[in-house]
């Protein structure tokens, strides 16, 4: 709807202005306490312009091991980055062939394996912890990456949409495929995984974020510096005791920590609008 | 090239419902046979059977002499167009055509030369890069054909191709199937509830109805000796008129009160009388052998012109074919006389043909026009 009224030209862009400096500020407050020094961050108030450390704390979080973690950002980054590809590739993996199976082929139980993953959708992460971790320890995946992944790996909510977008491709694809030769794994190449891209994208960016903000499964299986994520990092640098906070460290972490999401979300963004404007009909 | 024998085809779902009930239809080398029936006689059920997209209950299906009750869809060696064309939305017009062939391990140059000369064959050359979404219906409908020509099937299988068209592209589009199948020569089944199409593709037409097939014919032979009432109310446009009539001496009396001289042996006293709607003539007087009726409406078509009468006694309107555009109007009083020769005879109970060895009713018998 558009309306011809300067007035609410001027009011909806003074909503969007003030929406945005909420918005903006903190970020913009992490990033200039990040190019202080510790001393003058705890002389003054929160300062809103850049300090004379330039991107020297970047560099130095980075590089060099970081105290009280015990290790470099490079390193929780990597683990950070392993861990939520692997969850993400893994939960898109699995949905996608548990929603194939579900949908094009007949099979005694069929039903029951569904309504059995979708079940799953009702118990978080947080309610069956303890099980998981038990069984987690046991087969050995405390500090480990395929610990960081397995216990995340699947997921209801992807093979759920999977499922309802399967079930929207018209059943004469499949006979075509199937007069024109193809099978099973055929089709499942040539026909549905390029009709699916818009969905795979979509959800992406999605899993990634959901692996990359994970803090309390990362927190119980890893008690080594090595596999500790960067989410985990940012409380520990928080929580001290005796010492003072260290809060230009702090603040370049966090930004640091941004910043493979927002890499995932502007560049799948592109393939997601391509695909909705490309594999639909 | 090939042949097609079915044998007692039938088709029973796992909730105990058949859908056929043992089809039996041989099907020679070249020819278009078109299925017809209203929705549900199962003429898309038995298609899929031919395809292989669903599982054959009892009875045999060979191809060529070959028996394919068990075989895959891709092993049968048929193509299909699909209603709704079932193209591959994210593969260009090439690609969709050469699936197929991929498929089937052809190396690509091959591929594209085979492309390319289907895609001459059916006027597609320009559009092979575009994607479907990028077509009108009617090269959408082109490019499904194209994918079952590339592929040289034994087989043609057409389920409804044209219903999603428009009525001027659809005619084109039946013209255009015909010719190229004559072209390719390849055997072809039809499936269609448009009984035009029907009419005008059909080598032989087979017409179904509730799981059997009622008869089995060229157009022609079932428009002038329809074996059942069903079969010449479905074929024919509009459809045939059928009255109550009794037999009095040799004669056929209507409730009415009109006689008419008919030839045909029959022995049962109270018939059912068909009357094709081109088969009755305006008369200007009223005589024993007419027809009075009063006009509840009139649709001229230009060429003609139809009537829809009411006749006293009669529950059904009936529709009169005039020539020419007629001077009448809905609620006048309007004479028809039935053409004596070209009168059917159906069982009232059964509803089958009475006269079946009776030839000299139809002055154009399915014979001699073949001939």
């Amino acid at each position: 709807m558009r309306y011809r009224r300067p007035g609410l030209d001027i009011a909806s862009h003074a909503v969007l202005i003030l929406a945005l400096l909420a918005f903006c500020l903190p970020v913009w407050l992490a990033f200039t306490a990040a190019t202080h020094d510790q001393a003058s961050l705890y002389t003054s108030t929160a300062p809103l312009w850049f300090g004379d450390q330039g991107l020297g704390n970047f560099r130095s979080v980075l590089s060099e091991p970081v105290a009280r973690l015990g290790t470099d950002v490079t390193r929780l980054l990597l683990n950070s980055t392993v861990m939520a590809l692997g969850i993400a590739c893994g939960k898109i993996i699995i949905a996608i062939l548990a929603a194939y199976a579900i949908v094009f082929f007949r099979f005694p139980l069929r039903r029951l394996c569904f309504w059995l993953i979708f079940i799953t959708l009702m118990l978080p992460v947080e309610v069956r912890i303890m099980p998981t971790y038990k069984i987690a320890a046991d087969l050995n995946l405390l500090n480990s990456y395929a610990g960081l992944i397995l216990p995340l790996i699947a997921s209801a909510t992807a093979t759920f949409l999977f499922r309802q977008f399967y079930l929207t491709v018209p059943p004469e694809l499949l006979e075509a495929a199937r007069v024109d030769g193809a099978g099973p794994w055929r089709f499942l190449k040539d026909i549905l995984l390029p009709l699916s891209k818009t969905n795979i994208a979509a959800l992406f960016v999605i899993m990634f974020l959901y692996g990359w903000n994970q803090y309390l499964w990362p927190l119980l299986i890893t008690t080594e510096s090595d596999y500790m994520t960067i989410v985990v990092s940012l409380k520990r640098l928080l929580s001290s005791a005796d010492n003072l906070v260290p809060w230009q460290a702090v603040m370049a972490t966090a930004l640091l920590a941004m910043l493979p999401p927002v890499a995932v979300i502007v560049l799948m963004q592109r393939y997601f609008v391509k695909g909705l404007v490309d594999a639909e009909k | 090239m090939a042949t097609l024998s079915l044998d007692a085809l039938r088709k029973t779902y796992p909730n105990g419902f058949t859908a056929l009930h043992g089809i039996d239809l041989a099907i020679d080398d070249g020819e278009l046979i078109v299925v017809v029936g209203p929705s549900g006689c199962g003429k898309s059920t038995l298609l899929r059977m031919l395809a292989g997209l669903e599982s054959i209950s009892d009875g045999e299906l060979a191809i060529d002499g070959r028996r394919v009750n068990d075989l895959e869809p891709a092993e049968r060696d048929i193509a299909m167009v699909f209603q709704n064309y079932a193209l591959y939305p994210h593969m260009s017009v090439a690609d969709n055509m050469g699936y197929a062939l991929k498929n089937r391990g052809v190396p690509k140059a091959e591929r594209r030369r085979k492309v390319e000369e289907t895609a001459r064959l059916i006027g597609l050359e320009d559009l092979l890069d575009r994607r479907p979404r990028q077509l009108s219906g009617g090269q959408r409908q082109r490019v499904a054909m194209g994918r079952a020509i590339v592929r040289e099937p034994k087989v043609f299988l057409f389920d409804e191709p044209l219903s999603n068209l428009d009525a001027k592209l659809r005619v084109q589009m039946r013209i255009e199937i015909r010719r190229l199948q004559k072209r390719l020569g390849v055997t072809a089944v039809y499936v269609t509830h448009d009984q035009v199409e029907a009419m005008t593709l059909a080598d032989r037409l087979v017409v179904m109805n509730g799981g059997h097939i009622e008869q089995v014919g060229t157009p022609m032979h079932l428009y002038e000796r329809p074996a059942s009432r069903f079969v010449a109310g479905f074929i024919g446009s509009p459809a045939m008129n059928f009255l109550d009539a009794r037999r009095a001496d040799g004669d056929l009396a209507l409730p009415c009160g009109t006689r008419i001289a008919t030839s045909h042996e029959v022995h049962n006293d109270a018939v059912c009388l068909g009357i094709r709607p081109e088969h009755l003539s305006r008369v200007s007087e009223a005589d024993d052998t007419t027809l009075t009726t009063r006009v509840e409406l009139v649709e001229p078509l230009g060429a003609d012109t139809l009537a829809h009468v009411r006749l006293d006694g009669q529950e059904e309107p009936l529709v009169a074919r005039l020539d020419g555009v007629q001077p009448v109007a809905e609620g006048d009083t309007l004479y028809l006389r039935p053409d004596a020769s070209r009168l059917h005879l159906f069982d009232l109970d059964t509803g089958r043909r009475l006269d079946d060895k009776d030839i000299h009713s139809c002055p154009s018998s399915p014979s001699s026009r073949l001939a």
